[in-house]
């Protein structure tokens, strides 16, 4: 413990573990307080909520939502995985495409898509309608269902995937020389393989519809769920609750968490473990059987295109002002967004820029402390750093609310309130490509350097630092996408003035202006796309490799 | 040595771009203006002072009329803003502190019974309730033509308004109801009616035909009729609708009084007024502007206006929220 003490790292771990407690622990300490203490009379949340059957309702549905998201999502996504993993079809290379769309896309633009194609008023509802076909309503459990699903599939396609070709297919053939039928020797013999893999990626679309703000708000129509209704208490214009928002979000961590528990509890039992596994060689398909299940690839395909290729559309036509018209094209919408209010733009650019840089160095500095510099304080850091998983947006604002609105730091109203939401949102996934490349960096390299007489300080910025350069570029590009499309926590915490795209985007499109929206989204697809093409084009950096 | 330099380069990059807004907002003759109003109302001011106030720099800090009266009071002893343009004299005079009483050229234009007697703030818009109709979607039902219309169990699950605890429009427009119509042709109304907790769904949604009747504001309501989408029509109720006039006002020790009071004066000028009218819908103040004229809307003077007490609206607020959220619950 003594030589501890005298550790340099030791200091840093317990200021970095005090760091995370003061912006981190407190304001999820602080939502569960206020849950249970309401002010003197007015009983706590949780009695609110046992009494009040819309909120046991919103609660209800957002699990049965979940439920039907979560099926959904894997009859998509792991037959596509399966059809890319085992075999080869025309038009193939542009699956391998789909966890850059989904990635890139904001939920704004997808809410917003799906609203201008199958909306009430939309153009492909107009077009069927015409052919005499009617549309159940957009809004409600069509629209949640469909809309959800069509992008968290990826999830279960990239989760499905890798397993599948993590899987060793001489196991298959051996259980078919042991006379297996086909059928009965992949159903018994790969089938638990990749079975935990599914079960794993399944939780996670779980936790994320529980946590998905935008397509609920935008698309819930009259149905209550959890996260709108934890947004509306937090938001209400004239009178804010604070106990009901606190009890709402202390609901959605509560079942987030739990469900990230069962996800690592499956993960850890899974049974079998290929070692080196040889993954099938793909087999060429042909016929017409092919040609139907490609073009089923290409559908899924081309839908995960359509929000990208509908706010191109929507930002080149013209409208008076919710009104579009269709088939006239103009550029005022984007002159007036980059000339007239390019607020949000700046906004975005330097918020998202700040959040990305902290966050990076962060990481490294986590990482390198858990993986290579073990004391008894990197623990507690390392199971803190995974809280953020378990907070959707709208929590994790409330918290931020909560924690610093007055008292020894007023962070509400200041610009630092939403990079710090920024930081806390995106931390876990910089933190993960830090500590991976770091168990790829061979410790000798850093033995010898402090052998040669370098503090190990130094040796960590000139030795051990310009090693992991690459990874932390490529997080730092994915933070960066992700970080400029965050809405859930910013919108809780922003104040007039700072809005950024995505809030610009959200607001127009409850206004109804969708050309405009159209235009600010037109805009955050280039400054998501532009660092991707950048890093991947110019410095070939592998952004996906640890995805995928 | 060469990582070191563009790394400082990248950082002061950064701190350029974070400080650029600010930077731009400096310079003589400028000032801040505080609003609650959508960025097409915005705009038109914009435009209009660009040409009346030349050579001035306008910023804005848009939010919810609520939200910013409270950033103004944490603000008071340093204030940030010149000039609150608007909302209602209810909400204004929980934050009285706030303001300078001034008297705007142009203030003598508008009604006498909307001028506030110390001048705290001044006349800036009206509103007026209407029926949204959707046409298209009313599938053979005939229009409402007044609130008694809607009252009737065949317009069940065909209306829409927003949440009274969080909109004052819909605030408004029940308060009047139950004044006009009674408990009963509240609770009738409430049997009927879906309530959205966001405001703008309510015209949002009748403009996309998610429903055929919202009750909202004239100005939301007409944006869709300018932008040629034929088969909304805006009905002014015949047994009488709701109306509310906007506020704004200079604010007590404002950074840049001199150039405040300009704005002040511009917006209560018949220029501003009708550029507001004509692109943002704004019904103007001044009596000396003809609506007609501008817009497809009618005269003030040929809508039958039931008159609630305002003031009485607003002590009796967490009374009726209750009574109103009790009928909703009834009803479903």
């Amino acid at each position: 413990m003594r030589q501890e003490l005298r550790s340099v790292w030791f200091w840093i771990s317990l200021a970095v573990l005090a760091l995370l407690c003061v912006f981190l622990v407190y304001p999820v300490a602080r939502i569960f307080l206020a849950s249970i203490g309401g002010p003197a009379g007015a009983g706590s949340g949780w009695s609110i909520i046992a009494s009040d059957i819309r909120y046991q309702r919103a609660i209800a549905n957002t699990l049965l939502l979940g439920g039907a998201v979560t099926t959904v999502s894997l009859a998509i996504g792991v037959p596509l995985a399966y059809l890319t993993a085992r075999h080869d079809y025309p038009g193939k290379s542009v699956v391998s495409i789909l966890p850059l769309v989904t990635l890139v896309t904001p939920e704004v633009i997808v809410a917003q898509t799906w609203l201008m194609m199958l909306g009430n008023n939309g153009l492909l509802r107009r077009w069927l309608l015409e052919a005499g076909l009617e549309l159940p309503s957009f809004y409600g459990w069509f629209g949640l269902v469909t809309s959800m699903s069509f992008i968290y599939y990826a999830y279960a396609y990239i989760g499905t995937l890798a397993a599948i070709r993590g899987f060793d297919a001489q196991l298959e053939e051996a259980a078919r020389s042991l006379g297996a039928s086909p059928l009965r020797a992949r159903l018994q013999v790969m089938v638990p393989v990749v079975l935990p893999a599914i079960l794993a990626s399944a939780l996670l679309v779980f936790t994320l519809v529980v946590g998905n703000f935008a397509l609920s708000m935008i698309l819930g129509g009259g149905i209550d769920l959890l996260s709108v209704k934890t947004y509306q208490a937090a938001v209400s214009e004239t009178s804010s609750n604070p106990v009901l928002q606190s009890t709402l979000a202390s609901v959605s961590i509560s079942i987030v968490m739990s469900m990230l528990f069962l996800q690592r509890w499956i993960v850890s039992r899974g049974r079998f473990e290929v070692v080196q596994g040889r993954g099938a060689a793909p087999t060429r398909l042909r016929g017409p059987g092919a040609l139907a299940l490609a073009s089923a690839a290409g559908i899924v395909v081309a839908i995960s295109l359509l929000p990208i290729a509908s706010v191109v559309a929507g930002a080149f036509t013209l409208s008076r002002g919710p009104v579009m018209r269709w088939g006239q094209w103009t550029t005022a919408n984007l002159e007036r967004v980059l000339s007239r209010s390019p607020e949000p733009l700046w906004n975005t650019l330097s918020y998202a820029g700040a959040a990305t840089a902290i966050a990076i160095l962060l990481s490294a500095i986590i990482g390198y402390l858990v993986v290579r510099r073990r004391n008894p304080v990197t623990p507690l850091i390392d199971y803190v750093t995974a809280l953020p998983l378990a907070l959707s947006g709208t929590a994790l604002g409330i918290g931020l609310i909560h924690a610093f609105n007055v008292g020894w730091l007023p962070l509400t109203g200041t610009a630092a309130i939403i990079v710090l939401a920024y930081v806390i949102r995106r931390l876990p996934f910089g933190l993960r490509s830090a500590s991976s490349t770091l168990y790829n960096i061979p410790r000798s390299i850093e033995e010898a350097s402090i052998s040669l007489g370098v503090p190990p300080g130094r040796t960590f910025l000139r030795v051990v630092l310009p090693l992991m350069v690459p990874a932390l570029a490529a997080a730092a590009v994915l933070t960066w996408t992700t970080t400029v499309a965050e809405l859930s926590a910013s919108i809780i915490v922003y104040s007039g003035g700072r809005e950024t795209i995505p809030i610009q985007v959200f607001k127009l499109i409850e206004g109804g202006l969708m050309a405009q929206a159209s235009a600010y989204g037109l805009v955050l697809v280039a400054v998501i796309l532009v660092p991707i093409v950048v890093a991947t084009r110019v410095f070939r950096i592998d952004l996906f490799s640890s995805r995928a | 040595m060469t990582f070191r330099t563009t790394r400082r380069a990248a950082l002061a990059g950064i701190g350029a771009l974070a400080a650029a807004p600010r930077a731009l907002a400096q310079g003589a003759g400028q000032v801040v203006l505080y609003t609650s109003n959508p960025a097409q109302a915005v705009e038109v001011v914009m435009d209009v002072a660009a040409k009346a106030m030349a050579g001035t720099k306008i910023s804005t800090v848009t939010g919810g009329s609520g939200q910013l009266l409270r950033r103004m009071e944490a603000e008071a002893a340093r204030p940030q803003a010149d000039v609150f343009w608007t909302s209602s004299a209810n909400t204004l005079g929980q934050f009285k502190q706030l303001f300078e009483p001034y008297k705007p050229a142009g203030l003598s234009a508008m009604p006498a019974a909307l001028h506030h007697p110390q001048d705290l703030w001044a006349p800036a818009n009206q509103h007026i309730c209407v029926l949204m109709v959707n046409t298209k979607q009313l599938g053979g039902l005939p229009a409402p033509r007044t609130y008694a219309d809607i009252l009737h169990p065949r317009f069940k699950g065909k209306l829409i308004i927003a949440d009274p605890a969080n909109s004052s429009t819909a605030y408004t427009i029940l308060w009047g109801i139950e004044r006009m119509l009674g408990a009963d042709g509240l609770k009738a109304l409430a049997q009927n009616i879906r309530v959205t907790a966001s405001a703008p769904t309510v015209f949002r949604s009748v403009g996309q035909g998610e429903f055929p009747v919202g009750l909202t504001f004239e100005s939301n309501a007409y944006t869709y009729v300018a932008g040629g989408q034929k088969e909304i029509a805006l009905v002014y109720p015949e047994d009488g609708t709701f109306t509310t006039t906007e506020f704004y006002s200079l604010v007590k020790g404002a950074p840049n009084a001199a150039t405040a009071k300009r704005l002040c004066d511009l917006f209560a000028s018949k220029e501003l007024q009708t550029a507001l009218l004509e692109i943002a819908f704004r019904r103007p103040t001044r009596s000396d502007i003809e609506v007609g004229k501008y817009v497809q809307l009618p005269e003030m003077t040929k809508v039958k206006v039931f008159a609630t007490d305002e003031e009485d609206a607003a002590a009796q607020r967490t009374a009726f929220l209750a009574r109103w959220a009790a009928l909703v619950a009834a009803a479903n």
